[in-house]
């Protein structure tokens, strides 16, 4: 007689799986990739080598992120059928998103290795996936950030290449960069001078110089919409974080326009609160922000199981960007979710849901319980 | 519409038998009828080997205040009682009965217009226990320690594949509707629902064309009510649309406190199945051996809704739907969602089985868990507002006391967690590996 397979329930299961979730989130990244090549290549018909290095950039990351995964497991003794088998396209996410985060002139082994620390350290050494206690993307960027300072190309980020005469493909920073204009987000950061683009460049990415990824934000939004359609993401959470970071710059922006009534300096520094809200487009517009609010601090494993730890992380998270911004003038997105990430595991410990029904022990019995034990 | 917070919208494959209508199950050539077919003590029997018997005398009495009695299916001699394994894999004690092609039926007397008493009495006679699947005593249930004030039945059938309350409500509305009214007169109430899955237009037109019926698809509807009368709420198609503590939250708004009876929010809950029993028994006078099933999946040639006697073996009752396919993989005792595997068919009904489902390879879910990504859909959609991503953490590494801390006891199992689970995580199986330590530990 045949035998039938012996389970526990239930014995229907979706046919969602994590690699269905980790290739819609390839997917929904690639119109940002695609856009990044594209308008780096296009802003500056001298510079078109810009667009091939940036493809050359994301290849050179997906290539290692996923080789450092295989690597690792063969080295754990797993045969390299079974790896295959197993495979659930989290590094090759990972990888993408390192190099979206890398600028087109960056040198090729910053994308290697921020990619191999990012897998093998931040990923596998801690249990592999579903285990890291930070965003391995994250971790990448920022170990190239303070690990490669020029050869990751940081300052680079405030250059705009479409007047950029000066820049030099092959490292930008060594030869001393020409900041020709400055951006909205370095004025709302405090630098002198008046921006050239409209937030209607920021948005689309005409003429904006960051990293590849975060070019076009209309492209990252697009990829945003698409995983919430496909139930991958909650679209409340980077709508949270997007929104407070907007609020808190305007605030920011008000409070420092009255106290400083005779500096007005810039476009966004007025006394009026109805300038401040100017600070509203171009903060959220501008740097790593959408990016990472869409795509990496929502990652599922390093973020609160609870729709109330959840809505304080991600207010948390606009605060912080916000205020950073404004204080560090600098690299903050990354930093910012780089910290939270490792406060998630309090978020859980403390709130807990209660089960449906519940009802609150009477003081006296809470009391006849401790006196009990 | 109404229902309640989480769950999720798991595709119901009733097509498959929705509009079969029930067909009644020939005799076989032996039954083998459990001793132990609800929750409480097991049966005694009252028989012996030799014996001959007629459909419908009594076997075996409860033994317990929490027990039922059990009934012959037909006509036929008693073999004698055996040990068998029973659906869940446990062994249990059969009596085995050859049937000897009589047409013999003892009935008990029928009762005209029943006090509240009698028809309690009549129940636990008839030995009728709750047809959902727990097979609770339902004499035990309508006598509640607190007081009700709503009777609320359910005919969400909110498992996958399974129709046998559908038709039941559809073929047989007025029987049902009767039955109703008896378990309300029984306890004593007025408020009665009739909770029902959006997926089931069909029953509800059936029950609300009824006198004394109306339904609340529309505020016309529903204002039309006078005092009285049963009120068919329409339920979202969701699941668990049909566990106890949501059909009471979607239905009248009351929730169920923790470990809690559903009297204890003045409420009563039972099945469709169950309430046509109550009138077979007290209207007919036919003790409870028979009930009706839902054999389907695509791994059975012909999917049927049929009434069959309790003691049937499985195996009799796949030739009847023209065998299995090839492509089985699973066979499923109850609903695929909360129901259990079947090593063979090598087992008979009991009064709680209401399907019998084989499963082919591409319905059935036979992918190995991958770890957990902490995506946290399973705590979305747990009804009872659990974090099963730790239950299953904490079990898997043999932490007892923090898997309880996370809401394991308050776990009914009904699989929404570990349906949606895009890692496969087996949730419920640890949850009842964790229930297994928590009663060791005591």
């Amino acid at each position: 007689m045949a035998t039938y397979v012996y389970s526990s329930s239930p014995h229907i299961k979706s046919p969602n799986t994590t690699r269905r979730i980790m290739i819609d989130v390839c997917i929904a990244l690639l119109p940002a990739c695609i856009a990044g090549c594209v308008l780096m290549g296009v802003s500056n018909a001298a510079y078109s080598m810009l667009g091939l290095l940036s493809f050359m950039q994301l290849a050179i990351c997906c290539v290692s992120a996923v080789a450092a995964e295989f690597v690792f497991l063969l080295c754990c003794k797993k045969s390299f059928k079974t790896i295959l088998h197993e495979f659930d396209f989290t590094s090759l996410v990972t990888g993408l998103l390192i190099g979206m985060n890398l600028y087109p002139t960056s040198k090729w082994y910053v994308g290697v290795l921020a990619s191999v620390f990012a897998i093998i350290i931040v990923k596998m050494l801690f249990g592999g996936t579903g285990k890291n206690i930070v965003n391995p993307a994250i971790a990448g960027r920022i170990f190239a950030f303070i690990a490669f300072g020029a050869a990751f190309g940081g300052a680079m980020g405030f250059v705009n290449p479409s007047n950029g005469s000066a820049v030099s493909i092959l490292s930008p920073i060594s030869k001393g960069s020409v900041t020709a204009g400055a951006t909205p987000l370095q004025i709302l950061m405090g630098a002198e001078g008046e921006s050239t683009l409209t937030n209607l460049d920021l948005f689309l990415g005409t003429g904006v110089a960051g990293t590849i990824g975060e070019t076009c934000k209309l492209a990252l939004v697009a990829g945003g919409i698409y995983l919430v359609v496909r139930g991958v993401l909650n679209f409340r959470w980077p709508l949270v974080y997007i929104a407070t970071t907007g609020i808190v710059a305007v605030i920011i922006a008000w409070i420092e326009g009255v106290n400083s009534l005779e500096t007005v300096n810039g476009v966004m520094i007025g006394i009026k609160f109805e300038e401040a809200i100017g600070a509203f487009l171009p903060s959220i517009l501008s740097g790593g922000l959408i990016l990472g609010a869409i795509f990496m601090a929502t990652d599922y494993v390093t973020t609160p199981n609870t729709k109330l730890g959840n809505y304080i992380y991600f207010v948390c998270l606009g605060i912080l960007t916000a205020v950073l911004r404004k204080a560090v003038k600098g690299e903050v997105v990354s930093f910012v979710i780089l910290l939270m990430n490792l406060l998630v595991p309090l978020f859980d410990l403390y709130i807990r849901r209660k089960p449906f029904g519940y009802v609150k022990p009477k003081k006296e019995k809470v009391k006849a319980q401790k006196e009990g034990k | 519409m109404k229902t309640f917070p989480g769950g999720f919208h798991v595709p119901d494959n009733k097509e498959l038998t929705a509009s079969a209508s029930i067909e009644q199950m020939p005799l076989v050539a032996e039954y083998f009828v459990s001793l132990s077919q609800h929750i409480g003590r097991p049966a005694e029997p009252v028989v012996a080997a030799g014996d001959v018997v007629i459909e419908g005398q009594l076997i075996a009495k409860a033994s317990s205040f929490v027990s039922a009695n059990i009934h012959s299916p037909v006509c036929g001699e008693i073999v004698g009682v055996v040990k068998r394994r029973n659906a869940q894999g446990a062994t249990v004690d059969y009596i085995h009965i050859k049937p000897n092609g009589k047409q013999d039926k003892a009935t008990l007397k029928p009762l005209v217009d029943p006090t509240p008493a009698e028809i309690i009495e009549r129940v636990a006679e008839a030995g009728i226990v709750g047809m959902g699947g727990a097979g609770f005593p339902t004499a035990v249930k309508l006598q509640p320690q607190d007081p009700v004030d709503t009777l609320i039945i359910n005919a969400a059938e909110c498992e996958p594949y399974l129709n046998c309350d559908n038709r039941l409500m559809i073929e047989r509305a007025e029987e049902f509707i009767q039955g109703v009214r008896l378990i309300a007169k029984a306890i004593n109430v007025s408020n009665v629902y009739i909770g029902l899955e959006a997926n089931k237009m069909e029953a509800y037109d059936t029950l609300t064309a009824l006198d004394g019926v109306v339904g609340d698809r529309t505020k016309e509807d529903l204002a039309s009510k006078k005092d009285g009368d049963i009120v068919v709420v329409l339920l979202k198609k969701k699941y668990p649309q049909g566990a106890e503590k949501t059909i009471i939250k979607a239905c009248v708004n009351r929730k169920v406190p923790v470990g809690a009876l559903p009297a204890a929010v003045g409420c009563i809950v039972d099945n469709v199945g169950t309430a046509y029993a109550v009138y077979d028994a007290v209207v007919n006078g036919r003790p409870l051996y028979k009930r009706l099933m839902t054999v389907s999946g695509r791994g059975i040639n012909t999917p049927k809704n049929i009434e069959v006697n309790i003691g049937t073996p499985l195996s009799a009752i796949v030739e009847f739907c023209d065998n299995l396919t090839d492509g089985t993989v699973k066979l499923v005792s109850g609903g695929p969602m909360m129901g259990f595997t079947l090593q063979n068919l090598d087992v008979a009904t009991t009064k709680t089985d209401s399907g019998l489902l084989a499963l082919t390879d591409k319905e059935a879910s036979t992918v190995l868990p991958t770890p957990c990504i902490n995506c946290g859909k399973c705590a979305s959609v747990c009804p009872m507002k659990l974090m099963p991503m730790y239950i299953d953490f904490y079990a898997t590494c043999g932490d007892t006391e923090n898997a309880v801390k996370y809401g394991a006891a308050n776990c009914f199992e009904c699989g929404t967690c570990a349906y949606v689970c895009p890692a496969k995580r087996p949730i419920v199986q640890s949850v009842r590996l964790t229930k297994m330590k928590m009663k060791e530990k005591k």
